[in-house]
C-alpha cells in the first residue's frame, strides 16, 4: 500500500511542476540591436540638412534593408552628425547616446571610395583626445557616383588607442554599413 | 630523453617508500538477505588483489596477509544478484554481507550468475583508476580517455563527446537511468552532468540502447552511481582537486548511510564545489575562460523484499566564461582574428577567477523516482523523471546599457514515463518489454535562435536476450511517435507556427561466440532513425562564436542509420596479453549537417554573415578502435590505442567537416607492490599523438572552412598515484600531468583554433580521503 502511495505522491509531484510551468513571452530582439544607421548632413553656409538612413527593421535575415542612395552637391561642405537607433523597442532607444556616454570604447571609421570625391575630416573626440566619429566634416568635390563605408568599432575591452586601425583586433564591429553616393 | 629522466627519478623516489607489515586479516559471513540462510559456494573476491575464496558450509570466509587499504569485495553467487562492497581496511576487519535474492533465478538451477545479460554490442567503460585520474574534469573530458571517443570543444572551458564521429542530439546521455534533456543541440553546449555522480561511465552500442531511444545513431553514454548502500553503517568519501594551469580548484563529498533500526531506508548525499580561473596556453593567459560549477544530489531508497523504491534529486549550475577575444562582430572581424598569430594583448594577462560577458550561466535540475515490483519471476518498473535545463547567454553589451538580463534565455521542461516489465527467465531467455512517454516544453526569451515547442513522444520496445554454453544472441525493437508543435512569436508580428510528426523505428541485433574463456568475438547490426531537432528545422540567427548566419529547413527527413560493428577480445592463457579491437560501418542516410553558403552571405547591419544551411546528405562512417595491452612483467603494463575514421559524404563525394583525425597514444604503466603503509601506488606515462586531418571537404563548392586544418601534435602526460594508511584512513594522492612539455599546439575539434592555441602544462594533485563505519 505504502509504495501506492509514494506513486501517487510522485505523480501530484509532476503535476505541480507541470502546473508552475511558466507561460511564453514574446520575443525581443538582442537587446543592443542597431536598425538604423542615420545621417544627417547640414550644408555649411546654409541649406536644408539633408537625411539619409541604412535600415534593416527586422534584424539580421528576413527582409532587406532600406539603404538610402546620399545624394550631394559638388565642391560643398556638411557638418555631419550620425544617429543610431534601435527600433526594435519601445520606446525607441537611441543608440548613440550610449556610444556617446562611452565615447572612450567607440570610433567611427569613414571609407569613402575610390572616385567618390568626398573627404571625411574633422572627426570629434572622445575625453581622452581620440576621435570619435559622432560628428565629421564631409566636403565633396566634382560630380561623381561611388561609395562610402562607415564603421563603428567597439573597444568592449578598452584599450582604444590613436593608431588603431579599422580592424584593430582589439575592437569588433557594431555596425558596418555601406551607402551608394552620388554627387550631383 | 627528458620523460625518461623523469619518470627513472619518480620511479626511485617511489621505491624509496617506508615499510610497515602487511598481515591484516579480513573475515565475513555471507547470508542470502531473503531466507536469512547462510550460502554456501559463494565466490568471495577481493577485486584489486585478484585474491578469490569460496564460502565454506558456515558461509564464512578469511582473507589474511592483507596491507591496509582500499578494497572491492566482489561477491557472486548462483542464486543471487552480484554485490560489490567498497571497504577500508586498517585493522583486522570482519563483515556480515547479505546478498539480495536474484529474481530471474528464483527456484531454478541456472549456468549464470550475472544479474541480467549485459549488453554485448560495443561497450566501453570507464571506473576505478582510470576514472579517478579524470576527477576533477568535465563530464566529455573524462569521456575522452576511451578509446573511440574524442572532444568537440569550445575553448577549454567547453566540451562535448564526440563518439565515432557523432555529437550532440546523435548521443544519449543517461544520467542515473534517465534520458538528458538539456539543450544538447549547440557546439557550445557542454553535457549538464556532475561526473562525481559517477561510479562507472558506460559508452555502449547495441540492444541496450533501444531502451533509452530510437535515436542514438552515435550510442549512449551512461552516466552510472553506484547503488545504494546495502549495510547498516555509513560510508563517506572527500575528493579535492587542483590544478596548476588555471589554478582551479574542486571539493566534492559524498556520505551515505543506512540505518540499523530501519534497515529498508538508505540515503546518499553529494556534492561538488569547482572554480576555476583563466586559461593559460603556452605563450599567454586567455582573459575570461574561468568557470565555476556547483552541483548536489540527494538519492534515497526503501528496499524490501518484494518492492524498492529511488528517489533522486540533483541540481547542476555552471557559469562558463567565454574568451573575448573569440567574440566576433562580422566576418571581416573573424577573418582579421584568424590572421592575426595570437589574440591582442587587451584580451591576454589576467590571472583572476571573475567571469564577465560575454558568458553562459546553466542550470540543470532532475527529479526521478524509479520504483521495481517483484511478482511470481517478474520484475515491473515505473520510473518517473522531470528535468529542467535553463540556460542562460550573456553577450558583450556597452557598460552604460540599463539592460543586465541575458540576450539569450533558453528553458525546457521534460517529464517522462517508462513502465517496464522484465518477464521471467524462461529457456535462457530474458527479456523487456516496455512503453514510455515523454513531455517537453521549451520556451525562450531574447534573441532568436530556436523557437518555444511543445514536444510529445509515445514509444515502446521490446528486448529478448538468450545466452547458452558459448552464445549470448540478443535482439530488439522500438518504436517511437514524436510531435513537435512550434510557435515562434515574433516582435511586432504574427506569430508563426509549425507542426511536425515523425514515425521512428530502431532495432538491434547482436551475436556474441565465446570461442573460449579468453577469446570472444561479436557482430551486430543496429537501426536507428533520428527525427530532426528543432535546431536544425528552425534555427534563424547570427552565431557569434563562429560569425555564421544559421539557417534551419523545416522540410528535412528523419536521419537513418544502419550500424554494423564487430568486436573482438583476446587475451592469452598467461594473462599478460589483451586485444581489444572494434570496426564498425555506419551508413547514415539524410545525415543532417550543415552546409557553407559561400556565395550568399547574410547582409546585416554590422556587416555580412556567411549563411550556414542544415541539408541532408547520404554519409558513411567508418572505423576501428585497438586497444592492446602488454606486461612485459607484472608490474609493466604497456597500453596502446589506435582510433581511426573515415567520414565520407557520399551524395557529393566528399569528406565529412568537423570529423576527429587519427589518433594513436601509448601508456607505459608501473605498478608498484604494496609496501608498509604504501598501497595500489603506480605510475604511468602517456604519448599521446593526434594527427593532422587531412581528409575535409574540398572547395569545388565554394570554400568550406576559413582556416586549414591545424597540424597534428603529440603530448606527454604523467600520472602518479599512491593510498598511504594513516592509521584508520587510507588516504589516496595523486598526481597528474597534462602536457608536461608545455607544447603549443591547436586542435582541429576546437572552434577556438581560429584564435588561440591550446591549454598549455597543467599539473593537478589529487586527495582523495574515504571513511567508513560498519554496524553489526
Amino acid at each position: 500500500m505504502q509504495n501506492k502511495f509514494k506513486t501517487l505522491l510522485a505523480v501530484a509531484a509532476f503535476s505541480l511542476v507541470i502546473a508552475s510551468c511558466k507561460k511564453n513571452k514574446e520575443e525581443v530582439n538582442a537587446n543592443e540591436v542597431i536598425t538604423t544607421v542615420q545621417l544627417q548632413l547640414t550644408p555649411v553656409g546654409g541649406g536644408t540638412m539633408l537625411t539619409y538612413k541604412w535600415e534593416d527593421l527586422d534584424g539580421a535575415g528576413g527582409s532587406s534593408p532600406v539603404i538610402d542612395i546620399i545624394t550631394l552637391a559638388p565642391g560643398k561642405t556638411y557638418n555631419t552628425e550620425i544617429v543610431i537607433f534601435d527600433k526594435t523597442k519601445n520606446p525607441t532607444v537611441v543608440t548613440s547616446d550610449e556610444v556617446r556616454k562611452e565615447a572612450i570604447d567607440h570610433r567611427f571609421y569613414f571609407e569613402p571610395a575610390a572616385g567618390s570625391n568626398i573627404t571625411v575630416s574633422g572627426l570629434d573626440n572622445d575625453p581622452n583626445g581620440i576621435p570619435l566619429g559622432l560628428k565629421s566634416v564631409w566636403t565633396t568635390g566634382a560630380a561623381s557616383t561611388g561609395s562610402i563605408k562607415i564603421t563603428l568599432r567597439h573597444y568592449e575591452n578598452g584599450g582604444k588607442a590613436l593608431a588603431d586601425l579599422i580592424n584593430s583586433t582589439k575592437s569588433s564591429t557594431d555596425a558596418e554599413t555601406m551607402f551608394s553616393t552620388k554627387i550631383q | 630523453m627528458k620523460q625518461h629522466i623523469l619518470f627513472v627519478i619518480l620511479l626511485t623516489a617511489y621505491t624509496a617508500a617506508f615499510s610497515q607489515n602487511c598481515a591484516i586479516g579480513l573475515s565475513g559471513h555471507v547470508t542470502d538477505s531473503d531466507t536469512r540462510q547462510k550460502l554456501v559456494n559463494a565466490t568471495v573476491s577481493l577485486v584489486e588483489t585478484g585474491k578469490t575464496i569460496i564460502t565454506n558450509e558456515e558461509g564464512d570466509f578469511v582473507f589474511s596477509d592483507l596491507c591496509a587499504g582500499n578494497y572491492t569485495l566482489k561477491i557472486t553467487h548462483v542464486n543471487c544478484d552480484t554485490l560489490l562492497r567498497k571497504i577500508v581496511l586498517s585493522k583486522q576487519l570482519h563483515i556480515d554481507v547479505s546478498l539480495p535474492h536474484a529474481v530471474n533465478t528464483l527456484g531454478e538451477v541456472t549456468v549464470t550468475s550475472l544479474k541480467g545479460i549485459q549488453n554485448t554490442g560495443i561497450k566501453k567503460e570507464l571506473s576505478g583508476k582510470e576514472l579517478e585520474e579524470t576527477r576533477g574534469l568535465s563530464l566529455a573530458e573524462a569521456l575522452s580517455k576511451m578509446n573511440g571517443v574524442a572532444l568537440l570543444q569550445t575553448g577549454a572551458t567547453i566540451s562535448k563527446p564526440v563518439i565515432h564521429g557523432l555529437h550532440s542530439n546523435r548521443i544519449l546521455t543517461i544520467n542515473n537511468g534517465v534520458r538528458q534533456e538539456g539543450q544538447q543541440w549547440g557546439n557550445e553546449h557542454a553535457p549538464e552532468v556532475d561526473p562525481f555522480i559517477a561510479d562507472n561511465l558506460v559508452v555502449i552500442k547495441g540492444v541496450d540502447e533501444l531502451r533509452y531511444g530510437s535515436d542514438a545513431i552515435g550510442g549512449v553514454i551512461l552516466v552510472n552511481p553506484k547503488p545504494l548502500r546495502h549495510q547498516p553503517g555509513y560510508y563517506g568519501e572527500l575528493n579535492t582537486a587542483y590544478f596548476t594551469n588555471n589554478g582551479e580548484y574542486v571539493f566534492s563529498g559524498m556520505f551515505e548511510q543506512q540505518l540499523k533500526k530501519q534497515p529498508a531506508f538508505s540515503y546518499r548525499l553529494q556534492g561538488t564545489f569547482k572554480q576555476g580561473g583563466n586559461v593559460s596556453t603556452p605563450g599567454y593567459r586567455l582573459n575570461n575562460t574561468g568557470i565555476k560549477e556547483q552541483n548536489f544530489s540527494l538519492t534515497t531508497g526503501w528496499n524490501k523484499k518484494n518492492y524498492n523504491i529511488e528517489a533522486f534529486y540533483s541540481q547542476f549550475r555552471t557559469t562558463v566564461g567565454i574568451f573575448s577575444g573569440s567574440h566576433i562582430g562580422n566576418l571581416t572581424d573573424l577573418r582579421t582574428a584568424i590572421d592575426a598569430s595570437q589574440p591582442a594583448d587587451i584580451f591576454l594577462g589576467d590571472k583572476t577567477y571573475s567571469i564577465k560577458r560575454p558568458n553562459q550561466d546553466v542550470i540543470h535540475r532532475l527529479f526521478k523516482v524509479k520504483s521495481s515490483f517483484y511478482s511470481g519471476g517478474s520484475k515491473f518498473n515505473v520510473l518517473l523523471a522531470a528535468q529542467y535545463n535553463h540556460r542562460k547567454e550573456y553577450d558583450v553589451q556597452r557598460s552604460s546599457s540599463s539592460n543586465k538580463s541575458a540576450q539569450l534565455n533558453l528553458s525546457i521542461l521534460t517529464l517522462s514515463e517508462d513502465v517496464s516489465w522484465d518477464h521471467p527467465k524462461v529457456n535462457n531467455l530474458q527479456g523487456t518489454v516496455a512503453v514510455s512517454s515523454m513531455q517537453q516544453d521549451n520556451s525562450y526569451s531574447g534573441r532568436y535562435f530556436i523557437p518555444n515547442y511543445f514536444a510529445t513522444i509515445y514509444g515502446g520496445y521490446w528486448i529478448e536476450k538468450w545466452a547458452k554454453h558459448r552464445w549470448e544472441l540478443q535482439g530488439g525493437i522500438r518504436y517511437d511517435f514524436k510531435n513537435i508543435a512550434t510557435k515562434r512569436l515574433l516582435f511586432n508580428g504574427a506569430p508563426i507556427n509549425n507542426d511536425f510528426n515523425y514515425s521512428t523505428l530502431a532495432s538491434s541485433f547482436n551475436t556474441l561466440y565465446k570461442i573460449n574463456d579468453d577469446f570472444r568475438v561479436n557482430a551486430g547490426i543496429t537501426l536507428a532513425n533520428r527525427a530532426p531537432y528543432v535546431n536544425e528545422l528552425l534555427s534563424d540567427g547570427i552565431h557569434h562564436g563562429t560569425a555564421t548566419y544559421e539557417s534551419g529547413d523545416i522540410n528535412l527527413k528523419t536521419e537513418r542509420s544502419v550500424n554494423i560493428a564487430a568486436s573482438l577480445n583476446y587475451s592469452n592463457k598467461a594473462k599478460t596479453f589483451f586485444a581489444d579491437i572494434t570496426i564498425y560501418n555506419n551508413s547514415i542516410n539524410n545525415f543532417i549537417y550543415q552546409q557553407p553558403k559561400p556565395d550568399s552571405p547574410v547582409l546585416t547591419i554590422a556587416g555580412a554573415f556567411p549563411l550556414l544551411k542544415y541539408q541532408q546528405t547520404n554519409a558513411l562512417l567508418r572505423g576501428t578502435d585497438i586497444t592492446l595491452s602488454y606486461y612485459f612483467f607484472q608490474h609493466l603494463e604497456l597500453t596502446s590505442k589506435v582510433s581511426i575514421l573515415r567520414a565520407y559524404n557520399r551524395s557529393i563525394d566528399d569528406w565529412l567537416i568537423l570529423m576527429p583525425s587519427d589518433r594513436l597514444s601509448n601508456e607505459l604503466a608501473y605498478k608498484f607492490k604494496d609496501k608498509g603503509k604504501l598501497t595500489g601506488s603506480y605510475m604511468s606515462a602517456e604519448v599521446a599523438t593526434v594527427f593532422k586531418q587531412t581528409r575535409v571537404p574540398s572547395d569545388k563548392y565554394g570554400k568550406q572552412d576559413y582556416k586549414a586544418p591545424p597540424a597534428g601534435y603529440t603530448l606527454l602526460n604523467l600520472n602518479a598515484s599512491t593510498t598511504i594508511n594513516f592509521s584508520k584512513l587510507p588516504v589516496t594522492f595523486s598526481l597528474g600531468a597534462r602536457n608536461i612539455l608545455n607544447k603549443r599546439y591547436r586542435e582541429y575539434l576546437n572552434s577556438f583554433r581560429y584564435f588561440t592555441d591550446e591549454m598549455g602544462r597543467n599539473i593537478s594533485i589529487r586527495v582523495k580521503v574515504p571513511f567508513e563505519k560498519l554496524l553489526h
